[in-house]
């Protein structure tokens, strides 16, 4: 057989340019990212939660579903693909095949099984460990590269729970390893799948990982070295990255433009959150004759908020009008484009709209409202957030009494039994970015849920009813197309409730010093950079593009 | 001098007592650190597990008795988040902070005395009012502030010193500073009104009728013997050091047990922040029986009174 050089000539070419590029690209230098805390810096991903897994655990461990990185969401991972049976009762994971953990040995569907019954055992802290329990019937091995999870109802959900984009507990760790030097060592010889791979852990100090030294599917990293310092002072954070004693740092909102000033880049990643306000206990019968039971009051309070303001002054021009409740531009089985006109439209400020729908709702002077202000761990802005949305009510006459809780106070008065000290007040609160809204929506909405801002159990009425109607219809729906349609109608009843009405859109800060590191972009939704240190190039290499 | 130790010991045994039962209640007061473990769309199935692994279900009284009893074996539990022995924990950030506190000391001491005996042998002048200054600002200013000043000042400006965390010599200067800065106006004060009593007393009059000169009869013969009160306040200022490390600590990333008490309060790891409070009451306990002791040993007056 003659050969056909012509036709030779350009995958010639193309192995010898791939080749000059991956010797060209060889990891240099160190990588180093400080940030405000470390949690509870362990390498097992059993006992940490999600902010630590993403910040500092994802470097070296993979998870079974990934990122859609352009669009933020639930994407390939360690799983390249995954279907749904006809009967809805079981879901199958087809294993990236060539994979390997740090010590040599190949990634199969053993070590997902594992890792999963391993998340649900006693001795995990994983938030969802009772959840999974009770929604898993069985894991089962197919093949080396196939995972078969037979559920005991349908669940629509699974794979994106199973994602670092929503949970930890998707990670996967190494069967044959851990069985072999036991828990105690793996602990302080950790071995990943991920593109770094542990050095050492100082506790209270620092993480250092290294690069792997082959190909990785999520991107082989540029520099040779991470290192992760646990540094608690935000200002000390900026300094240090304005004298390149570390590469990037975590910012808040407030020292934005301070960190601009400095010559710093600010690097914002889209929707991470919403902080949003809400009103509590408005079915009860005892807030009949209250102006928040009014829908067209509550309507009026969302529009007498000047969202734009908040974002140029509060959170220094980095943040977004938000779209509905728990819903963002990557939300999964979404009419996206459909509610991001609805929002520009409903969250609209117009004091003199509000204060007519408060004459004519029988309030031409205003009501007096109670107002707690609080924020959730990492999100302390929302405070500042609070102060604001409480002056521009003033302004529309209502008298506001704002009282300030630390957070941890504030969950008990969530859960209490008749949340009898919250009845009859808004709060601030917040919607972490989520892919599939209808986790957060049966948190906040559901009659069972420690929220239940529709009602409980017991006096759950006709919009109630029709929530949970709607909540049951997303969650056992196959159909894309129908749980589209499902999912929208559940998120306009609610926005029409006028419940839980977000502010803004927030986002993550990084103050990022150009000398030390090139451009990148974070993925959309993931505060956290665990999963984007690989991607992140050397100073002057091209951008990292999505 | 046997019954006045047991006494001291029964009264160290009190407080301490006191501190646990203290810290145990309070921290509880606060919140629990399931509500900072859980996603806000957490359901009451998980939150309740979680609860139940952290051993954090029961009566609080309960939960009490059985810390105390396990304390008493010297295991004071494991770490909410760290799922660590918490002695551990806190032994192994303890050599840290105990780095850098002679330090703190030595700096404060350095500068604090000499400004002391300047502000005595100028008293009412220019130089006891300037050092009285200094010693209002020392103890005003916020160890935060100063830290944070230091560095912009230092690190970031000048580029001579790096920001922060633990590392060479250079890394010790910044936080050193800032932590002795507040004693320096202690050491100042009880300096310069022990000089002024040790000034009028009858050996020093000697000292200067025998044609002594002034630099020896302040340096040597007045302020050695101003210096017996100065030292045993060391105690004091140990303590200090070891519980107003927190911020310095915290600023300047410094990894020791100030720093893991703040953790250890922003987490709600009861375990951890019982353990840190009252290893660190242990600590100063300690070191104020050893002061109690030596004084009484020096001063008999102290153990008959």
């Amino acid at each position: 057989m003659l050969l056909n050089t012509r036709a030779l000539l350009p995958a010639v070419c193309a192995i010898f340019a791939a080749a000059v590029p991956v010797h060209a690209q060889e990891p240099k230098g160190t990588l180093v990212f400080a940030v405000e805390t470390l949690a509870a810096q362990t390498l097992d991903p059993i006992l940490e939660a999600r902010p630590g897994n993403a910040v500092y655990q994802a470097a070296m461990y993979d998870s079974l579903v990934g990122f859609d990185l352009a669009k933020g969401g639930v994407g390939p991972g360690v799983a390249e693909s995954w279907e749904m049976s006809e009967d809805g009762l079981t879901w199958t994971f087809k294993i990236r095949p060539g994979q390997k953990w740090h010590n040599g040995d190949p990634v199969t569907a053993h070590d997902v099984k594992f890792s999963l019954e391993r998340f649900m055992s006693p001795a995990s802290l994983a938030a969802a460990a009772a959840t999974m329990r009770r929604s898993m019937k069985s894991i089962e091995v197919a093949d080396d590269l196939t995972l078969k999870i037979h559920t005991h109802h349908p669940q629509v959900g699974l794979p994106a729970s199973l994602s670092r984009a929503v949970a930890p507990e998707g990670s996967v760790m190494p069967k044959t390893y851990i069985e072999q030097v036991g828990v105690e060592e793996y602990r302080k010889k950790p071995v990943g799948s991920g593109p770094w791979k542990f050095v050492r852990s100082v506790p209270g100090d620092r993480l250092e990982f290294e690069a792997v030294d082959h190909p990785h599917w999520r991107g082989r990293p540029k520099f040779k070295n991470l290192h992760i310092l646990l540094i608690p002072e935000e200002a000390t954070r900026i300094a240090m990255v304005r004298t390149g004693e570390a590469a990037i740092a975590s910012i808040s909102p407030e020292t934005i433009r301070g960190a601009e000033r400095g010559g710093l880049r600010v690097v914002s990643v889209p929707a991470t959150m919403q902080a949003v306000f809400q009103f509590w206990g408005t079915w009860r019968p005892e807030m009949k004759d209250s102006p928040l039971a009014k829908v067209r009051v509550r309507q009026a309070l969302s529009l007498a908020i000047d969202r734009k303001l908040v974002i140029e002054h509060v959170m220094s021009g980095k943040a977004n009008v938000p779209r509905p409740y728990s819903t963002f531009a990557y939300s999964e089985d979404l009419s996206v484009d459909r509610w991001k006109k609805w929002s520009e439209e409903n969250f609209r400020y117009d004091p003199e709209l509000a204060k007519k729908i408060l004459a004519e709702e029988g309030y031409p002077n205003g009501f007096e409202l109670k107002f707690a202000n609080t924020a959730l761990p990492g999100t302390q802005f929302m405070v500042a957030v609070g102060t604001a949305i409480a002056d521009m009510w003033q302004k529309i006459g209502i008298k506001v009494t704002t009282k300030h809780y630390e957070w941890g106070g504030f969950p008990p008065l969530v859960r209490a039994k008749d949340q009898a000290q919250l009845t009859g007040w808004a709060s601030m609160y917040r919607a972490v970015g989520r892919p599939e809204a209808f986790w957060r929506y049966n948190a906040a909405f559901s009659p069972e849920s420690g929220e239940r801002l529709f009602g409980d159990p017991e006096t759950c009425d006709a919009a109630c009813k029709k929530y949970v109607e709607l909540y049951r219809s997303v969650i056992n729906e196959r159909d894309r197309t129908k749980r589209t349609q499902f999912n929208d109608a559940m998120i306009e009843h609610v926005a029409n409730s006028w419940l839980s009405i977000p502010v803004i859109e927030g986002m993550g800060y990084y103050a990022v010093n150009t000398e030390q590191v090139g451009q990148f972009d974070p993925i959309p939704g993931r505060h956290e950079l665990g999963d984007v240190f690989e991607r992140i190039p050397q100073p002057g290499d091209k951008p990292w593009s999505k | 001098m046997g019954r006045f130790i047991v006494r001291r010991l029964l009264q160290g045994v009190v407080l301490l007592v006191l501190v646990t039962a203290i810290v145990f209640v309070l921290g509880r007061m606060t919140g629990s650190p399931v509500d900072l473990m859980l996603p806000e769309d957490a359901t009451a199935e998980d939150r309740e597990r979680l609860i139940r692994t952290l051993n954090l279900d029961g009566p609080v009284h309960t939960q009490f008795l059985t810390f105390v009893g396990n304390a008493l074996h010297g295991d004071f539990g494991t770490s909410i988040r760290m799922r660590q022995p918490t002695l551990d924990v806190f032994m192994s950030r303890l050599p840290n902070t105990l780095a850098i506190i002679p330090w703190a000391l030595l700096f404060a001491m350095s500068v604090g005395i000499p400004l002391g005996v300047v502000a005595a042998i100028n008293r009412g002048r220019f130089l006891d009012r300037a050092s009285g200054t200094v010693a209002v600002l020392g103890i005003a200013t916020p160890s935060f502030w100063l830290g944070i000043v230091l560095i912009f000042i230092f690190a970031v400006e000048l580029r001579w010193l790096p920001s922060g965390r633990m590392g060479g010599p250079e890394h010790y200067i910044l936080p050193v500073i800032t932590l002795g800065t507040f004693l320096t106006a202690g050491f100042m004060r009880l300096t310069r009104s022990s000089m002024l009593d040790v000034m009028e007393s009858e050996y020093v009059k000697l000292a200067r009728i025998k044609g002594l000169s002034e630099t020896v009869v302040i340096w040597k013969h007045c302020l050695r013997n101003a210096l017996i009160p100065v030292l045993t306040l060391w105690g004091v200022f140990v303590g200090n050091l070891i519980t107003g490390a927190i911020v310095t600590e915290t600023v300047f990333a410094w990894p020791g047990v100030g720093r893991l008490t703040y953790e250890a309060v922003i987490y709600r790891d009861f375990p951890l922040l019982q353990a840190v409070i009252i290893l660190k009451a242990v600590l100063i306990l300690s070191v104020n029986l050893v002061v109690d002791i030596l004084y009484a040993y020096v001063d008999p007056r102290i153990r008959y009174s």
